[in-house]
């Protein structure tokens, strides 16, 4: 369907783009051609500058310098639907789908077919089951989008953009919510896109995709192309050394605490057990099944997985926060004793949604580094709370952190993201209890408060805490975790150790790869409980009751 | 005493139309995705402009045409402030519903020169049905023979808009902009646009309810005449969603309940607990379908 | 770096502005309300000049002020009731309902059991305070369990509760004989003490500045305010942090609707020393209060002197009615400009600290892309 323009040109390019925000150059003069239907893999580290990339060329922001390209010709994208307009379309990593519209009225909002003023869903019905025929992507016009699974609201996406005659079609990071099977399925998808004509972007950080999915590929590190390579003649260790400016060592390993000779605490008692943890929804549906796993004090334990995978309600359970409705069974065990619930006092926890729920955006940042200590006798004046001492806490965690900040009495919402997410560890951490439960601890942080924040979980773990740490890094995982645990339709199927956690068996693992889910579970079950029956429940249950 | 008997079947729909006129109103800003609390106020101001312009002008359609059109421009208030600047639509609808209550008592000493309760010979309601040769059908004859043309002009609104919200382009859209504002936004849809539509809209279907209410269900403007109505409108669209006929199903609820206690204030029953009748029973169904709604997890909460 | 810099900066001068910088949008609110209402003056045909003074007049000039002050002891009460669950962020919109059956609920005990001197005004008020506590209450769990807002149950409970209210007091309660809407004379010993000479201002200032001094008290300082002030700042986060949000939000309701039956105890226990239906209700306390509150941005310490100016606005409305023949509902004009425009100016605020929160999320330099 490609039309006009010189047929020699690039489908898309961007020439020259420059990006800043405030001191950080997100972009710095990156030049990337899209040829007609090809498959082009953009890749790089979190922060190497990608998704300001593409939110450049989809419109959503403007560069300080530099242009785009469509065919040849020079175009203004000052919004999404300009892009749109010319041929561009995204997949974006959040879908953009409307929960009670059907699939049809998704896919053909904004452009409808009518007749005599009235929305033609037959006409729109057939033209989706066109491209469906043409594309392989088959979708069930008529029912609703919020009652789809993720990898079919993705086709929606797919078609939507197809819908609208798109000839350069962008997908960020599709298969983070795609289990492997369906993301074999999204790029037998693509391939038949690019048969048409139609240039696909390829947004990743899996080298795997890359290597598969792929015609040509962009690497991106910093803010700059550090590197271009024909897939076919390129090999995964040239893609790692322009990604990351190395090649891949070993995994650095976080110093062994301290007392330990042999470098693992494995003699010690769990501080945190979980045993046979269920956890059913409202509507009875498990979204954890028998999950089994201790951490020991000095040690950092990793939950791997993709999106959804439990990972919310596993933590939720452990910090007593669970939502009413859900019921459980199994247990979570503290030292020996059941876990309380409504927030249990003796876990820190560091959670990932750090407006929703790690900070009040309104209150004070002394205010907020009290929250769960304001109950404490240190923090008692003549009568109630005293604001002295809150004040004097703040000024306290405030230098002992670095966290850079005006004045403690100024509301948190003025301190940048690295900054925030450091006073949320600050409060959390300085309370020096056993268990601390982390989730993806330098998400939307800087690089220099990222390896603060690595410095402070390990200097946990060397003072003998238990670290439950959850994160969607990979690279972060195995550089601190001394233990994986994958986990995958709400169960855990595999568990990896530090050093054996490879990126290509973790994220195996982590689509259910080693087997297929039925068959993956009872197998995870036996090799969890089978390392926590060794010297777990039974010798924690024993020392301390 | 017979339920059944038409006359009530009358004075269910009486009781019911002004509040499912400001009900789809708030239905209409419910779908948008902006949650519109001003009704109360905005039908009261209805009443007054639709009473004061059919005073001025001694014709009762002029009178709806101006609470109609007065009503609209008082809803500019809230689109311009909720919809432009972002500001809180809760606040702004205590302040309106207040404001509307001093404005129109203040306004109605001014424009009409007296307190409490205006009626007169000299203001003309709007004419019913029978009056426009409508007595002789049966059935319908007495039920909508003393009833006022925007009572089945009502119900029509009600099939029409639910029509027009599933089968139109711009109804389609506006149930897109209320679902993921930002996704309509990036598909080039102008959220801002449709949202002053909406509210605007809901400002002119108060004005409609409003004249019902002073010109159609009586001949008459007191002061808080709308008397909660505006909040069971509010009760209403949370009880049916965005649902034209479930909205329009609450809305006959309070309907029944409010003609029910006035025939049981007949049979003696005082007349403050048959006033109150309406309220309880409108809140009694919130919180069964609120109990229904944590079973099934959708809550009821739009704000 | 550019954008803590400003940020900074901007903080600097707010903090230079002082106590006056902070209260900007109330003194703006108020003044915007006051132009308004004199282009509606001017479009009717009434003229400011006469209308003005007379309010202050009504308000000030001797032998008004007592009643002023006997009017802010109510809508102060008032205002607590909604302040208190805004705190954390729940609408009260019910103060009419639960003031009513306050009152009637002390009526009754005053004039049905036979009390020592003393306990015959403390009790009823006691009494007063729980009954307008149980009828917010409500509104809590219906919230925190059924997701039904309480700014709507709140007021949904509060028509039928003032209907009752009115049908106890002109059957069960009624002063026999008489077919007035009112119930008889309460006995001598249940009659708030007066201070001073004229009889409308009694103990309930003192009580009412009393309780309101204790209620800035617990929310500035104490660890029950903090969890309060938490929980409206943001809920989940308040959940996280281990506060127990549900049962704060029965007890800031049911706090808030004490007042609310306080007020309604001491109106009954006032003169004229009954329960006359619609004398609770008519002189528009309850939202009178909330156009006070709200014009308090947030500022318990604030809160006296929004319902002193209101108090004042409301009062010198019926002298200026009297004097120059101007409907006092032009005060209630007044109050819902306020509201409207505090809600308006707030939002220029939220949109300046968002586009300043906007920056800094830039300013990590797109780590999650």
């Amino acid at each position: 369907m490609p039309t006009g323009g010189d047929s020699e040109a690039p489908a898309a390019e961007l020439v020259g783009i420059t990006k800043r925000f405030g001191p950080v150059v997100a972009n710095d003069g990156i030049d990337l051609a899209i040829r007609r239907g090809e498959i082009h893999g953009v890749v790089g580290e979190n922060g190497a500058g990608k998704s300001t990339l593409m939110s450049i060329l989809y419109g959503l922001r403007r560069p300080d310098s530099g242009h785009v390209l469509r065919n040849g010709t020079r175009v203004r994208l000052r919004s999404p639907a300009e892009a749109i307009g010319h041929g561009l379309g995204m997949v974006h990593q959040r879908f953009r789908l409307f929960p009670d519209l059907t699939v049809a009225e998704n896919i053909v909002i904004g452009a409808e077919p009518t007749r005599r003023g009235v929305v033609d869903l037959a006409a729109a019905g057939r033209e989706i089951e066109r491209l469906g025929e043409v594309f392989g992507l088959y979708v069930d016009p008529a029912s609703r989008a919020g009652r789809l699974p993720v990898g079919v609201r993705q086709r929606v996406e797919i078609l939507k953009a197809l819908y609208r005659e798109a000839e350069v079609l962008i997908l960020d990071e599709p298969t983070a919510v795609l289990t492997p099977g369906e993301a074999a399925r999204l790029f037998d998808v693509l391939k038949t896109v690019t048969r048409t004509g139609t240039s696909v972007v390829l947004v990743t950080h899996k080298l795997s995709e890359v290597l598969t999915a792929t015609d040509r590929v962009t690497v991106l590190r910093r803010g700059r192309v550090t590197g271009r390579f024909v897939t076919a003649e390129t090999t995964a260790d040239e893609l790692v050394i322009a990604m990351i400016g190395r090649s891949l060592g070993p995994p650095r390993r976080p110093a062994a605490p301290d007392g330990e000779p042999d470098g693992t605490p494995a003699g010690r008692p769990y501080a945190l057990e979980v045993d046979g943890l269920t956890v059913l929804d409202r509507d009875g549906v498990p979204r954890l099944s028998d999950v089994s796993f201790g951490v020991r004090p000095g040690e950092i334990v990793g939950i791997a997985g993709v999106a959804g995978s439990g990972q919310r309600e596993l933590i939720d359970t452990v910090t007593g926060l669970r939502p009413p409705g859900s019921a459980t069974s199994g247990g979570v065990l503290l030292s020996g004793r059941p876990v309380r619930r409504g927030r249990e006092p003796a876990i820190a926890y560091v959670p990932e949604d750090r407006h929703g729920r790690a900070t009040a955006a309104t209150m004070s940042l002394a205010e907020n580094l009290v929250m769960g200590d304001h109950r404490t006798p240190a923090l008692r004046g003549r009568a109630g709370l005293s604001a002295a001492a809150v004040r004097e806490r703040a000024r306290t965690l405030v230098e002992r952190f670095a966290i850079r900040a005006a004045s403690v009495g100024d509301p948190i919402s003025a301190l940048s993201g690295g900054n925030a997410q450091k006073a949320v560890l600050a409060r959390e951490l300085s309370r020096g209890t056993p268990v601390i439960v982390v989730e993806e601890p330098t998400q939307g942080v800087d690089v220099g408060a990222q390896e603060q924040i690595h410095g402070l979980l390990s200097e946990a773990r060397a003072a003998g805490q238990a670290v439950l740490l959850q994160s969607s890094e990979l690279s972060e995982l195995r550089a601190l975790a001394d233990r994986i645990l994958v986990m995958f339709e709400g169960r855990v199927v595999a568990e990896l150790a530090g050093d054996e956690a490879t990126e290509e068996r973790l994220g195996a693992a982590m689509t259910g790869a080693t087997a297929t889910p039925g068959q993956a579970a009872p197998a995870a079950e036996t090799e969890s409980s089978a390392t926590a029956r060794e010297q777990g429940p039974a010798d924690a249950k024993g020392t301390t009751r | 005493m017979n339920i059944l008997e038409l006359t009530f079947v009358a004075s269910v729909l009486t009781a019911t139309t002004p509040v499912v006129l400001a009900a789809l109103g708030g239905l209409l800003c419910s779908v948008s995705g902006v949650f519109n609390m001003a009704l109360e106020g905005q039908m009261l101001w209805g009443a007054f402009t639709a009473v004061s312009f059919s005073h001025l002008t001694g014709s009762a359609w002029w009178g709806v045409a101006g609470g109609v059109a007065a009503t609209a421009l008082y809803s500019a208030v809230l689109s311009v402030l909720a919809v432009t600047f972002r500001a809180d639509p809760v606040v702004i609808a205590v302040g309106m519903n207040l404001l509307a209550l001093g404005l129109t008592a203040f306004l109605m000493r001014q424009i009409l020169g007296v307190g409490g309760t205006y009626t007169s010979p000299d203001l003309h309601g709007l004419p019913t049905l029978a009056g426009m040769g409508l007595d002789h059908v049966p059935v319908i004859g007495p039920v909508l023979g003393s009833q006022s043309p925007l009572v089945p002009a009502a119900f029509v609104l009600v099939a029409a808009t639910a029509w027009w919200l599933r089968r139109t382009r711009s109804g389609l859209r506006l149930r897109g902009i209320g679902q993921h504002p930002e996704a309509a936004e990036s598909l080039g849809l102008k959220v801002g646009a449709y949202r002053h539509g909406a509210v605007l809209a809901a400002g002119a279907l108060c004005g409609l309810a409003g004249a019902q209410l002073a010109l159609g269900n009586v001949t008459l403007f007191s002061e808080g005449m709308s008397a909660g109505r505006g909040w069971v409108a509010v009760v209403a669209v949370m009880l049916g969603g965005v649902r034209p006929l479930r909205v329009l199903s609450a809305c006959l609820l309070f309907g029944v309940a409010e003609a029910l206690g006035f025939r049981l204030q007949g049979a003696g029953l005082p007349q403050q607990l048959a006033d109150a009748a309406p309220y309880v029973i409108t809140l009694l169904a919130l919180i069964l379908a609120g109990a229904a709604g944590r079973r099934r997890r959708t809550p009821l909460e739009t704000a | 770096m550019s954008a803590v810099r400003l940020g900074s900066l901007a903080r600097g001068r707010a903090a230079a502005l002082g106590p006056l910088g902070r209260s900007a949008p109330a003194v703006l609110a108020v003044a915007g309300a006051l132009v308004v209402t004199t282009l509606v003056m001017l479009v009717v045909g009434v003229d400011p000049s006469d209308a003005y003074p007379a309010l202050i007049r009504g308000a000030v000039a001797d032998g008004n002020l007592e009643y002023t002050i006997g009017a802010f002891v109510p809508t102060l009460g008032m205002a607590l009731a909604f302040a208190i669950p805004l705190r954390t962020g729940e609408f009260n919109l019910g103060g009419d309902g639960q003031m009513a059956l306050g009152g009637v609920a002390a009526a009754a005990l005053a004039l049905r059991v036979p009390l020592p001197p003393g306990v015959a005004v403390a009790l009823p008020l006691v009494v007063a305070a729980l009954t307008g506590a149980v009828v917010a209450g409500i509104s809590a769990p219906l919230h925190t369990r059924f997701g039904i807002p309480a700014i709507v149950t709140t007021l949904l409970v509060s028509t039928p509760a003032v209907a009752l209210s009115s049908y106890l007091v002109r059957f069960p309660l009624a002063e026999p004989r008489t077919g007035i809407a009112e119930t008889p004379l309460l006995p001598d010993a249940a009659h708030l003490p007066a201070i001073g000479a004229s009889g409308y201002v009694t103990i309930g200032l003192p009580l009412i500045l009393l309780l309101t001094a204790g209620w800035i008290y617990v929310d500035r300082r104490t660890v029950a305010g903090y969890e309060i002030r938490a929980t409206g700042a943001n809920r989940e986060f308040a959940r996280y942090g281990g506060v127990r949000v549900d049962r704060l939000a029965v007890v800031t309701m049911a706090g808030g609707g004490a007042f609310a039956g306080l007020v309604g105890g001491l109106i009954v226990l006032g003169p004229p020393f009954r329960f006359v239906d619609g004398a609770l209700t008519a002189p528009g306390y309850t939202f009178t209060a909330i156009a006070a509150v709200l014009l308090a941005t947030g500022r318990p310490i604030a809160v006296p002197f929004t319902v002193a100016l209101m108090t004042i606005l409301q009062v010198g409305g019926e002298g200026m009615e009297r004097d120059a023949g101007v409907p006092s509902q032009l005060t209630q004009v007044i109050q819902g400009l306020v509201i409207v425009i505090v809600a308006a100016l707030a939002t220029t605020r939220v949109l300046r600290e968002r586009r300043a929160r906007r920056a800094q999320e830039i300013d990590v330099g797109e780590a999650n892309a």
